[in-house]
Formats: structure tokens, sequence, C-alpha cells
């Protein structure tokens, strides 16, 4: 019976031919974190409808065919991604809640579908998606660009919106639903490793949900459907106690052996830096992979793990007590702080690095929000109006209440240098119901996005866009590597009144109208008159004061 | 085909018989025209120093999750993040209990509103019905004439009113008029109505609709005080009414045969330091009659037949008609993911 079922589940998978694979990447960031980076990618060939839907998500593929998607991603960001220190993830995300998408070119109003689809996603991944609408949207211009195959004569930026929300929580109640997206949940598989009180307890943790196509034939006349989840997590070596991990010690239990749906299982650890701190693995990896990519080289170990088998505990064990190793910053990284004191004017920095001894090409996308305007007269570029730095330029003013401001810089960052871009903001008084409930706390400025041409693949962990399954990584040498970063995000703090300042002044009021008017009610109504005075009288005397005055 | 359908029709047959001789209902209790049951769990508080309401909602979450009240039918606003709050030094749990013994955080709790979205304006549209065109199912009460609702509300309050996020306030009388819109468009059967703040037994006096039963932490005039501190993280951890609710539920798993009475005496003035307020002149029955599960417990509604079903009959789904459109093959192509047409070009 188990024999016909399995033949029977692998005609009905086979005719569909939906794929699921998950994967692990893990990469020690030394001397004291460590990357973990989970991605589960469905495959579907059918993408046109989804009444029958085998191991794809149905909830995800309705709101894709529903509002036309073409290509979505939704990430949702604890914590910030330290690039100078920790290299490059394979999939940036700004903190906080991040969406953007690309609807397909028959969509009339883009503007109305975009707000329906967050505010669809906002009940799928309990997330306050709905906050997005035209005051937090902007279309990037150069910074983001399709990673699905588009059609020759298409004009995918007109097609894109994007939004940021970097006040955004995240916790187990987007974890959960994030979770009911896979074919086997959270009781099989490498998503059984996630249980929520071990990934919050890390310095970063990130999930995604990015849907795009891909080409299914040669000449890409046919595309399938890929829904890719992602988990990334950075733990700290003093959170789990010393820097011998094993899965036990990062998600509590170990791995229960893969998703009995899954094509393939695989988990690939980085053992590059296995040659400055030794460790050893156990169990022992099938084999050890070592790539090239870009002149510099990557050794990973594998492991396909199969359906059945026993708990797995992969681990690591160092030789030796922590030591520690200088800190090679990759060949661009970046910083953004803010400017200014008091509450009038104030001011963005964004700092570019290039380590590099040749000159990046970069992207830099500055997104304000319509109380922090920005304007495009104070930008400077190493404290020069006109610089020659600036290759295209995109400025889009805001409007209050209605736009954000948006800033776009393609910029060549020269060898070795540290190029400033600067721009100042004034701040803007809200109307008193516009303040949030702790406006004390301050406001959130989104990060900036920096979408950069590497020409080296130092730090680069990233799936070429053609690539699905992250062993496309392996000697995948390109000309240009592409990545998009998010910067750290910043908080300002508004003019803000003071809340209780009503009930003061009513107080205050008050007080000087009843000292007021005691005196004046007294004045008018009370007669002043003059009293005799003597030495008081006798009763006696009263008496015949009394009497004396009756007979006159 | 057919005869796999036939087994499965008698398999479900052979099981389902002998339930039917087997369930019945107490005759103690008051036979209830319910449909479906819904729950509307609010904490109205934002800031750290509030954990305590975050624990007292997030418990009755846990309970009538357990219960049986699927989490589509359960509608949780939480106005802060506990759990993921820098403050905390156990992230993604909140517990009711200093001995940590339940994590009423779990790993599978889904909250429908969160953060600012937790408004009066969006209190007042969820019980009303009347949500933005856009919203989702999971952000709307979608109750009508055959449900029994359980609204248990948490927070700080004052004479006739209730603070949200320490900024807006909801007053008895808005309240009162909510839910009177809420009977007037046939949105519940009935209403088990839950308030724990401080005089929180104002909030219910100025209801007017029927089959409302109503009970609060305290009397107008009274402080809802709250049970013990949890010195691991500084603050105190729970309600003393929501502990003693919880205690009361915790233990209704094993007997279900309790009434609405034992849970309107559950905490008595000994345990609170606060009178619980009790309003039953709009509910139509004898609370003492009524099971808690009628409000804590849901139905599901389940036709029991002997009769075999011939699914074959089902009519099928009308298939969308084929598109007379000649499939174009269009040849895509991956772009490059950096402008640099815009590099060359000026280069």
């Amino acid at each position: 019976m188990a024999v016909l079922l399995i033949i029977f589940m692998t005609a009905v998978f086979g005719a569909f031919g939906d794929d699921f694979i998950e994967e692990i990447f893990i990469k020690p960031l030394p001397p004291t974190h460590l990357y973990s980076y989970f991605q589960f990618i469905t495959l579907i060939n059918n993408n046109d409808s989804f009444v029958h839907s085998n191991l794809s998500p149905r909830s995800i593929g309705e709101v894709i065919s529903r509002f036309k998607v073409e290509e979505l991603h939704l990430t949702l960001t604890e914590g910030q991604w330290r690039h100078n220190q920790w290299g490059y993830p394979v999939v940036d995300a700004a903190p906080g809640a991040e969406l953007y998408a690309w609807f397909d070119p028959e969509v009339e109003d883009i503007d109305a579908e975009w707000r329906k689809l967050s505010a669809t996603l906002s009940g799928l991944f309990c997330a306050s998606l709905n906050f997005i609408d035209s005051f937090n949207t902007i279309t990037p211009q150069m910074a983001l660009w399709p990673t699905g195959p588009v059609k020759s004569n298409v004009n995918v930026t007109s097609l894109l919106r994007y939004a940021s929300l970097p006040r955004e929580i995240v916790c187990t109640e987007n974890l959960t639903p994030w979770k009911k997206l896979l074919p086997c949940e959270s009781s099989r598989g490498f998503s059984a490793l996630l249980n929520s009180r071990m990934i919050h307890n890390t310095n970063y943790h990130s999930i995604g949900v990015h849907v795009r196509k891909v080409c299914a034939s040669e000449d890409c006349t046919e595309t399938k459907l890929e829904i890719k989840q992602t988990v990334a997590l950075v733990y700290d070596y003093k959170i789990i106690g010393s820097n011998n991990w094993s899965f036990i010690k990062l998600f509590g239990h170990g791995l229960p052996g893969a998703c009995p749906l899954a094509t393939t299982s695989t988990i690939y650890i980085d053992i590059t830096s296995n040659v400055t701190f030794p460790f050893q693995l156990s169990p022992p990896p099938d084999k050890i992979v070592s790539s090239h990519r870009g002149g510099s080289v990557t050794n990973l170990a594998v492991y396909n793990i199969e359906t059945d088998v026993e708990m797995i505990n992969v681990g690591v064990k160092h030789n030796s007590k922590e030591k520690l190793g200088v800190n090679v910053p990759p060949p661009l990284h970046f910083n953004r702080y803010v400017l200014g004191y008091g509450k009038e004017f104030g001011g963005i920095v964004t700092e570019l690095i290039n380590n590099y001894w040749t000159a990046i090409d970069v992207v830099v996308l500055e997104n304000a929000p319509w109380w922090l305007p920005i304007q495009l007269s104070s930008l400077r570029i190493n404290s020069e109006a006109e610089s020659k730095l600036v290759k295209s330029q995109y400025y889009s003013p805001g409007r209050s209440r209605q736009k954000p401001y948006h800033l776009e810089l393609l910029l060549t960052l020269p060898p070795r240098s540290t190029t400033t871009i600067t721009i100042d903001f004034e701040f803007v008084f809200l109307k008193w119901q516009e303040y949030p409930p702790d406006a004390n706390h301050g406001f959130y400025i989104g990060s900036a996005i920096v979408t950069a041409n590497l020409p080296t693949a130092k730090n680069y962990t990233s799936i070429p866009v053609s690539g699905i399954s992250y062993n496309s990584t392996f000697n995948a040498s390109q000309p240009w590597y592409p990545a998009v970063f998010r910067t750290n995000g910043a908080m300002v703090s508004l003019p803000t009144p003071d809340f209780s300042m009503p009930y003061n002044v009513i107080c205050l009021a008050c007080t000087v109208v009843a000292l007021a008017f005691g005196p004046l009610h007294n004045i008018c109504t009370k007669e002043l008159l003059l009293k005799p005075i003597g030495t008081p009288l006798s009763l006696t005397q009263k008496v015949l004061n009394f009497f004396k005055r009756k007979k006159e | 085909m057919m005869c796999q359908l036939y087994i499965i029709c008698i398999l479900i047959t052979v099981f389902v018989i002998p339930f039917n001789f087997g369930i019945e209902i107490p005759e103690k209790f008051q036979k209830s025209n319910h449909t479906n049951n819904w729950a509307v769990l609010v904490d109205t508080s934002r800031f750290w120093f509030n954990y305590r309401h975050v624990a007292n909602v997030l418990s009755i979450y846990r309970s009538v999750k357990l219960f049986g009240i699927p989490d589509s039918q359960i509608i949780l606003m939480i106005s802060d993040d506990m759990a993921c709050n820098p403050r905390n030094p156990r992230p993604a749990t909140i517990f009711n209990n200093a001995h940590e013994q339940i994590n009423v955080y779990g790993d599978d709790v889904e909250v429908d509103y969160r953060g600012y979205e937790v408004s009066v304006e969006n209190f007042i549209r969820l019980l009303t019905g009347r949500v933005p065109p856009d919203t989702p199912r999971s952000k709307q009460l979608l109750t009508d004439e055959g449900s029994n609702i359980l609204i248990y509300l948490t927070g700080h309050g004052g004479d006739g009113f209730l603070k949200f996020q320490d900024s807006e306030e909801v007053t008895s009388q808005e309240l009162a008029d909510a839910l009177e819109q809420m009977w007037q468009k046939r949105r519940y059967n009935e209403i088990f109505f839950i308030i724990d703040t401080c005089q929180a037994s104002s909030m219910y006096e100025k209801f007017y609709s029927p089959n409302i039963l109503a009970t609060a932490s305290s009397l107008v005039g009274e402080d809802s005080l709250s049970h013990h501190v949890d010195s691991a993280i500084g603050v105190y951890i729970i309600d003393r009414y929501t502990y003693y609710v919880l205690e009361f539920l915790e233990h209704a798993f094993s007997s279900s045969e309790k009434t609405m009475t034992e849970f309107l005496a559950v905490c008595p003035k000994s345990a609170c330091l606060s009178t619980v307020g009790v309003r039953s002149d709009l509910f139509k029955r004898d609370p003492s009659k009524v099971p808690i599960t009628d409000f804590f417990g849901s139905v599901r509604p389940v036709t029991i037949t002997t009769d075999p079903i011939d699914i074959l009959d089902i009519p099928k789904r009308k298939k969308t008609e084929k598109q007379n459109k000649t499939n174009v093959l269009e040849k895509r192509k991956y772009l490059p993911q950096f402008p640099v047409h815009l590099v060359q070009g000026s280069a």
C-alpha cells in the first residue's frame, strides 16, 4: 500500500512538476558571530491558476494571480546587518518590514492594486503592512531591478512599487504564518529547526518571501514560478556560550531529517575560515567542494540529508580557545548617521567606503518620509555641490501627507576612498492627532538602498540571478557581481508637543481666573463703609442707646 | 475510484454511528441556538511596564484556543510588542507566572492587530463591521446572527472610559452604542463581555442591547490590582482577576460541565481585593444553566448521516473559458541587476 501511495504521489507531483528544495548555508563570521541562512524554494510549473496547488502555498499563489504580481519581495527583519564586520549576506534586508513588487504590464491602476496587495499581505503575515500607502511608497528608478526574466519591450521601472516600515516589529506571530506556507510546515525538514525562542535570541534575524519567475526552457519562452522563503540569522557566540556551535545549541534540537516532499535537502557549511580558526566538523560531511569565484576561493562542506535518518546534530569544535583575528572589511561598506542639533534643521550623512583598488559603481537611494523634507539644493558629495562622481541623478520631491522624498544617485566611487553624501532636512510639525502614542520615542527613517556593481566576489555570497539553488554559486565567475545592500536606519526626534499641555493650560487658566475673579467680584458687589472706631460699649450701654434711638 | 469512495463512506458510517447514541447534552443546560463562536481579545496598553496586560490577554487567548475556537475566529489585538521587546531577557516568550510554567506566547500565536493598529477607531470598526474595503479576513469580525462572541478587554481605565495606547479613550457610551449597532445589524446571538481594568464595571453600565452578559474585575470606585511581580524582568506579570479566571479555566478542561455562574464567582473579594461586578439583566438565559463552553468553546456544525453520499454528484467546477488568444511565445531574458547602460553611456 505504502509503495503504491509513493508511486501515486510521485506520479502526481511528476505530472505537475512542482519541486521543493530546502537548503541551509552556514558561515562563521569570525571571531564572534555565526551566520545561518535557510532557503526553501518551491518551483511551480503551472503558474496560470492556483485552483490546484500541490507543493506551492495556495495563499501566496492566489495573491500573485489576483493582483497580477510579476515579482514580489517581502522581508521582515529585526536587527542590523553589519557589513563592515560580517561581509555580505546572501539576501540583504532593511530593518523592519520591506515590501517591493513589480506588477504585470496589464494592470491599469498599479497604485490601487499595490494598496490592496499590501493590505492582503498584512493579513497573511500578521504584520502592519496595511500602513503602506501612497505617502510612503516610491518607485525606484535605478536601484532595484527584477530578478526574474522579463519580456523585451516592457518598461519595468514604472511597474515597480517600494515601501519600507522601519518601525515594524518582528516576532513569533510573523514566523507562524510564514512556516505554514511550507509544504512540510514545521513538522519535518529544515523548517523544524526554526524554533521561535531560539531564532529570536539572535543579533539579527530576517524572514522573507521572494516570488519571481524563472526560465523553464533554454530560450526562456516558458517560465516557472519560484517562491523562495528565506530566514537569515546571525548568532552571537556569547549568547550560545562558546564558539563551538551545534544544531542543538543553535536551534534547541537536532535536525529530524529532510522534508519527504523535498527533491533535495542540502546543508552547506563554509569552512574557508578553517585555515585561520581551525575547527572540526561532526559528523563528517558527505563531500567538500572548493568553489573559485571571481578570484576568491570558498571551501564548503556539503551534507545531503535523507528523509529517514536519525536526528542529525551538525556541529563544530574549535581546536584552540577563542582567538582574535584582524577583521578585514569587505570591498564596499557604508555608514549612515543623522546630523544636527535642535528641533529645526538636521541632515543625513551616508558614507560609502571603497576599500578596493578599482572604482566601484553604486546607486544610492535615499527615501525620506514627507515629514522630513530633504532639499536637493542642500545635497553635497564630499562637500561639493557639483561632484564629478555623479553619473546620473533622480530626485522626486515629496508632498505633505501624500508622497515621500526620493533621491537616487548613480556614483562612481574612486578606488580606496570614502565618499560622503550629505543632505539637509528640516523638521516638520505634525498635527496633534498624527503623533503616534509614543511620540517621544522618536521617529524612524528607513534605510538607504545601496546597489553596487562589485568588481570582485570577495565576501560575496549571493546566488547569481539565473541560478536557483545555492550550488549555482559554485565557480560562478561573472564580470560583475551586482548586489543590493541596505544601510542602517536612523532615528530623529521631531518637535513633539507636551501632550499634557492642554491639562496644564486648563489648570493654570482656572487658577488665574479664580485669582482674578475673587477680588473683582468683591469689588463689584461689596460696598466699603466706614466703621466708627471707639471703645467697645458694654451690653447695658447698648440697650440704653437702643431705647434712646427709639425715642428720637 | 468508485470502489474507494464507497469504502470511505462505509468507514465514515461505521465510525460515526456509535457517536449518535453516545452524546447526550446534560438536561440542566438550557439549549443555546448559536451556530458559531468568536472571540475578540484586546490589550489596550502600550509600554513595557504594562507587560501584565499582554500576559492577561494572551492567557485568555491560549485558553479559548485550547477550548477549541480556531485562530481564524479569534481577533487578537495587542498594543505593544512584549515578547520581542529588547527589555525582555527571554525573547519570544511571555509568561503569566513568575515560575515560568506556561509560555503564553507559544509557537503558533497569530496577532491580528498589533502596535499602532490597536486604536479606538479600529476596535469600533471591527465590532460594527465597518472596515475599509481591502481589509483581509483575519482582521474582520465575520459574525452573524448565530454567533456567540466573547469580548475580553484589558488595560487602564477609569469611571466610564478605557484608555487605548495611553493616548485616546473609548467611553462606555460609545461601546454601548457599538454593541447596539452590532445587534441591529444582526452580528451576534449572545455576547459575554469581560473587562479587567480599574473601575471596570462602569464600562458595561451603559449597555442597552439584549443578550449581553457582562462581568468586570472591579466596581466603580475600586482599583483592579495585579497579582505578583516577576523579579527577573522587574514588572508585574499578571492581574489578579485574570489570574483566577485562568486558574478556573485551566481546571475546566477535564470537566466542561461548569456553568457561567461558577465563572462569574471565580474571584471572590478575598482573592481579587476588588469586587467582581456582574450584569445579567440583559441576558435572557439563567447563567447557572449556561455552560461556559457556550462562550469559551466552539460549536462545530456536524451533520451525522447514515445514508451514503454520492460524491460524484457534486456539480463540477465550471472551467474557465479558454481564452481564444493564441499564446504568443515571447522570449524573456534576465536583466542586468545594475543600470550598466547609464555608466557606459556617460563614460
